[in-house]
């Protein structure tokens, strides 16, 4: 199960390539030296924090800043010079910049009128594309009578007419509300799929990230930490931080025992437990490494209970019920481990000495010195 | 810039931007400037004839900035604090003086308080000398206080109601909270509506030229020296001196504003609840404003009823003999439409074209171009129009129209305030709408002609408005660009008041002020309910 990865491969034509692109502002290394590929019709994601470069990016692709050093190609043509507005990539913004003096209909037909489109083909294909975000009869409203999600589907159609090579969206779910936000997503997902155009998207948002993309690209301080199927990021992150940026989880300093063929022996406290070595990786006995377990994949039983794998004795310090799981603070040798219970109401909740069990399977190596 | 070096068309703008102003913004002056040579410097500066001048016009200046801004202020204060009644009322006098040359009130000061005025002579008896400083600065208070109105007014209906709003609920009185909250926070506002209206005062030239007599200031020496004696060294070295002061006045207006050289002019009161006043300050309020409301119309009054009179005051009898002279006499009204049209078109797009360059862009050299495009508000009229002259008055040029060459100075003349529009209202504008129509496909200045510069109508009405009511009003600027054939109202109305044709004079100026009213109403109805933004203007 764990080697399993739901999505196929990268290995179409690239779409869109970046090769060590870099970008400072004054100090700053807003993009430092940053490479990846994104197939043809996947759905790629820049993922991680304010401030990581990921916007800039972005912005370098569309052609708003001139990189300092590196290539970008867009279907295999080199872009770095050509500006940005014959690069094929039509952008869906943050704050969707709809212009304001023009109707939805001209706000959508604007890309066409600037190709040129007659005027005929032009009305059939925003029509059409109107249709295709669900904003059919909505076309002579201005952008002011709209609601957030409906100014949200018209920035998406006024990109997507111009039919781009690329399609680039900067957070473009960051100002709806959580519910609509939800539902604007599996439309978006939905959108790409049907299209099979390929869609760069920026968020903030580790779920927003895991749900939609083919291809994830996590980023930090400029540089790229780790590229990867959503799978991978979650469940075999490179780094700390890219364990600690997606999801909960607990990172436990350990050392290494003994190596064998594809697996290794680790201690940590007073446990040893034999876990998978990651493939890229090369490890050597004495090596400090650290241990990434998801608190999903712990387990909680009544101390003294017979278990598989290792036992980790410890006592609850604290709980908060959040409504799908349970979530525990467990104090092991005064380290805190975060242990999550689905489905809570199944069993009655724990409280004072319990045992932790931790399947060596679920147990992920991350190279890095504690 | 990245789009310069890809965007050919976008370069080409940047240059030919940066080439006109060179051309008529930099060189002109700098060729005054140089007139003199260091020799003439030298002798001029010896030579002592400009000491007084100097004193004066610091004396008059400060002198007539205190009454004005004092009157301006209580004008203000009354119409942004107090709830007197007739508010519209009051608006509609204070926009009236803005639309007219301000050196006509020195006209209808000698017809009320000179030798043979209405009021000295029929009521009093009198026959006073009004000629001089006290009558200067009389004639400048009236004319500039409703300029330091709206400057003040402006500034004041922007102090935010809600703080005023928490002061009084924390317990302070209406003069309380005026005093500890609304001027600490507008002082630097204030400052620079004082300094702005000094620089009008130190730059006016009308009202010296007619009612100075032997005061003499800078501006009239200027123009003396040239007219009297043609010595072109000797006024561009005066007129350099002016500059330097005006200048002095402008950086020190900008580093306490910012550089906002325009106000928001409106039939309109602004909907900001203010705490409200006592009631006896608001009749105080309403007192002092009737006050200035019946001196500006006085003035205004007595323009229009000798217009209208055979020959005031002697014989007011009802005559449209004087408006049949102007029928005959039409070239300088209809030269003042024409270019006063042209030249508000042509600078408003200008403008907004230079302040998309300029806001939006990222090259090098643009805080230069910047700088160069808000400094012609700090230049005296008289030294810009004396710019032109030394610069273009050439032989090899003698194919150019001197109308062109009027039009071309009040274009760039009164590009800052345009300018200045256009750059508040890009800021206003998010750049993700730029980069969106980018994004469709658009280029730069595709993107700015479809997007940007439908959204910014308001900026290049305020650029149009305000050109076209300077070019309507200025004297300063063309005394030294007119020819016969190119003569404009204002210099008509200053030949005639010259001449003592009264009848003619006021007949013009009622012309020449309603032609400005006509053409801003059919804006305002073409406009929609935007109503007009109109930077202050200044002869």
């Amino acid at each position: 199960m764990p080697d399993v990865t739901p999505v196929a491969p990268i290995t179409e034509t690239a779409s869109l390539r970046l090769d060590h692109v870099s970008k400072r502002f004054g100090a700053v290394n807003a993009v430092d030296d940053v490479s990846f590929e994104v197939p043809q019709g996947a759905f790629a994601t820049l993922l991680g924090p304010s401030g990581c470069g990921k916007t800039t990016t972005l912005r370098t692709i569309a052609g708003f800043y001139d990189p300092d050093t590196g290539d970008i190609f867009i279907g295999g043509r080199r872009v770095n010079d050509l500006p940005a507005h014959r690069r094929g990539t039509a952008m869906v913004f943050q704050d969707y910049a709809l212009f304001p003096h023009m109707t939805v209909r001209a706000n959508v037909g604007y890309g066409l009128g600037v190709q040129g489109v007659g005027a005929a083909e032009r009305a059939k294909r925003v029509d059409e594309t109107l249709a295709f975000v669900g904003l059919t009869g909505l076309g002579d409203r201005w952008p002011s009578q709209l609601s957030g999600g409906q100014q949200q589907r018209v920035a998406v159609a006024r990109a997507l007419v111009v039919r781009p090579e690329i399609l680039l969206l900067d957070e473009p779910l960051s100002n709806l509300d959580a519910k609509l936000r939800e539902q604007l997503r599996w439309e978006m997902r939905e959108l790409q799929r049907r299209l099979g155009m390929t869609f760069v998207y920026v968020t903030h948002d580790q779920e927003e990230a895991l749900s939609l993309s083919d291809v994830v690209v996590v980023m930090k301080e400029g540089r790229v930490e780790q590229i990867g199927t959503p799978w991978e990021i979650y469940y075999r992150p490179r780094t700390s931080y890219v364990a600690d940026f997606i999801g909960t989880v607990n990172l436990v300093a350990a050392s290494v025992a003994e190596v064998r063929e594809g697996t290794a022996v680790v201690t940590f406290g007073s446990q040893r437990a034999s876990v998978r070595v990651p493939a890229a990786l090369t490890l050597t006995p004495g090596t400090s490494v650290r241990l990434c377990i998801r608190p999903e994949a712990l387990a909680l039983r009544a101390p003294g209970a017979p278990a598989d794998g290792v036992v980790l004795a410890g006592t609850v310090a604290r709980s908060a019920f959040l409504g799908d799981l349970m979530r525990y603070w467990v104090v092991v040798d005064g380290r805190e481990w975060i242990v999550d219970q689905p489905d809570p109401g199944a069993v009655s909740p724990f409280d004072g000495p319990v045992g932790i069990t931790v399947r060596p399977e679920r147990v992920h190596i991350i190279a890095e010195p504690s | 810039m990245r789009s310069l070096r890809r965007e050919p068309t976008l370069l080409l703008a940047l240059l030919a931007i940066a080439g006109l102003v060179a051309l008529f913004i930099v060189y002109p002056q700098i060729q005054v400037i140089l007139t003199p040579g260091s020799t003439g410097y030298v002798d001029f500066l010896t030579g002592g004839t400009w000491v007084r001048p100097l004193q004066n016009s610091l004396l008059i200046t400060a002198l007539s900035t205190t009454t004005a801004v004092t009157l301006g202020f209580v004008y203000a204060y009354a119409m942004v604090y107090s709830d007197m009644p007739w508010k519209p009322f009051f608006r509609l006098v204070g926009i009236l003086p803005l639309l007219s040359p301000p050196f006509v009130v020195a006209a209808a000061y000698i017809l009320l308080f000179g030798p043979r005025g209405i009021v000295s002579y029929y009521v009093f008896g009198q026959s006073p000398n009004i000629l001089g400083l006290y009558g200067v600065w009389a004639v400048q208070t009236i004319a500039f206080f409703p300029f330091a109105y709206q400057l003040i007014a402006d500034v004041l209906s922007r102090s935010d109601a809600r703080m005023e709003q928490a002061a009084r609920n924390l317990g302070a009185g209406a003069w309380g909270v005026f005093r500890t909250v609304t001027l600490p926070l507008t002082r630097p506002g204030l400052g620079a509506a004082i300094l702005m209206t000094a620089i009008y005062v130190l730059e006016d030239f009308g009202n010296p030229a007619l009612i100075g007599g032997f005061f003499t200031v800078l501006p009239t020496q200027a123009y003396s020296l040239i007219s009297g004696f043609g010595d072109l060294t000797g006024a561009a070295a005066v007129s350099t001196i002016l500059l330097l002061l005006a200048l002095v006045l402008y950086v020190a207006k900008i580093r306490l504003d910012g550089g906002r050289s325009y106000v928001t002019v409106s039939g309109r009161a602004s909907s900001m609840p203010r705490p409200p006043v006592p009631a006896a300050a608001s009749r105080a309020c309403f007192v002092a404003c009737l006050t200035l409301a019946a001196l500006i119309l006085m003035v205004y009054g007595t323009l229009v009823v000798s217009a209208l009179t055979v020959a005031f005051p002697t014989n007011l009898r009802f005559t449209p003999v004087h408006f049949e002279y102007l029928t005959a006499q039409n070239l300088s009204l209809r030269n003042t439409l024409t270019y006063g049209l042209a030249a508000a078109t042509i600078s408003a797009g200008f403008a907004i074209v230079a302040g998309f360059l300029v806001q939006r862009g990222t090259w090098p050299g643009r805080r230069v171009l910047d700088f160069l495009l808000i400094m012609p508000a700090a230049v005296p009229g008289l030294f810009f129009g004396l710019g032109y002259v030394v610069a273009f008055n050439q032989p090899w040029l003698d194919w150019v129209d001197r109308g062109a060459l009027i039009v071309v100075a009040l274009i760039f003349w009164n590009i800052p305030v345009g300018y200045q529009a256009a750059v508040a209202g890009l800021r206003q504008i998010d750049r993700s709408i730029d980069e969106a129509a980018t994004s469709l496909g658009a280029s730069s200045m595709r993107g700015f002609r479809d997007v940007l510069l439908p959204m910014l109508r308001g900026s290049l009405r305020v650029g149009f408005v305000t050109t076209f009511v300077r070019a309507v009003t200025t004297l300063s600027l063309v005394i030294f660009l007119f020819t016969p054939q190119t003569t404009v109202a204002t210099i008509t109305i200053f030949q005639l008041v010259n001449d003592f044709n009264w009848g003619g004079a006021t007949a013009f100026t009622v012309a020449d002020v309603g032609m400005a009213v006509i053409v801003l109403t059919i804006l305002a109805a073409v406009g929609g309910r935007r109503g007009l933004a109109l930077g202050a203007a200044r002869a």
